[in-house]
């Protein structure tokens, strides 16, 4: 079933579509890292998903129909192809994080309370704006939006597999700029006293 | 049951929940016993809460959603 036509679509749009627009908002952000230009994804996002409103199917996933449609406009607004970007298997990149993760505790500097500072939240955030495009993609839909990997295959149009690279070499790469930045923060090793408890 | 390596390899998967019911159950049983691979479990699931959190704190400006309203209703959009 479709959504309707006339003044009908337009309140069914109103409710079912505009109701994201907080959240096309911030995806399209995430890709344009510049608010102007994710403006202008957002309205022509809404624009086209108005003139598609018929095709809508009622019933299916609205926010992932319009990050679909607002992924398609900011790649052709930028004349971009979609990236191909080389990467390790998903399994190397989980074991370098943790590998990363055990290295950290080795060392003494306390890294688990990284996750207690109450900064951390702006960190993440310029983390995630300065990873590359692809990867970048992938950890907003996924750990961001709450997207599943199918889900973000179908937005991103790449195959699953694809995503779940891109993905895990997001999170490590996002994990190494956090420790870089909670030693840059002055995260010092715990004390003699706090070592041995 | 198995090994530490094999655990650690689907760690994201079975964060994500994107694993088969069995392995999902393989890597919990790990995880349950094996105090090496715990911790690395823990702070990588405190990670991703922590990153999922980042969405409270963006909103869409309230002139975006006047200028998406404007340009759909000079689109044709009635009853706005």
């Amino acid at each position: 079933m479709s959504s309707g036509s006339g003044s009908g679509a337009s309140s069914s749009f109103e409710a079912e579509a505009l109701l994201w627009l907080d959240d096309v908002h911030r995806f399209a952000l995430s890709m344009t890292r510049d608010e102007a230009d994710a403006d202008d994804v957002v309205q022509e996002t809404y624009l086209r998903a108005f003139r598609s409103w018929q095709t809508f199917l009622t019933g299916s996933d609205c926010r992932r129909w319009l990050f679909t449609i607002c992924r398609n406009v900011f790649l052709r607004s930028k004349e971009r192809e979609r990236l191909t970007v080389d990467v390790s298997s998903p399994e190397v990149e989980t074991l370098a994080a943790v590998r990363m993760h055990a290295e950290a505790m080795q060392s003494g500097w306390g890294v688990d309370s990284l996750l207690d500072r109450a900064d951390l939240g702006p960190a993440i955030a310029r983390a995630i704006a300065e990873l590359p495009e692809a990867y970048r993609v992938a950890v907003v839909l996924v750990d961001v939006e709450g997207q599943s990997y199918d889900e973000a295959a179908e937005i991103m149009g790449v195959p699953v597999g694809t995503v779940r690279s891109r993905l895990f070499r997001g999170r490590r790469r996002l994990q190494e700029a956090l420790f870089i930045h909670a030693r840059d923060a002055g995260f010092d090793p715990p004390t003699e006293e706090h070592q041995t408890g | 049951m198995i090994d530490c390596q094999s655990a650690m390899q689907q760690l994201w998967d079975y964060l994500d929940g994107e694993l088969t019911p069995d392995r999902m159950a393989a890597v919990r049983e790990h995880l349950a016993v094996c105090k090496l691979c715990f911790p690395h479990y823990d702070f990588e699931r405190a990670l991703l809460a922590a990153v999922a959190r980042t969405k409270d704190t963006a909103r869409a400006p309230a002139e975006l959603r006047t200028r998406v309203m404007t340009a759909l209703q000079r689109d044709g959009m009635a009853g706005l």
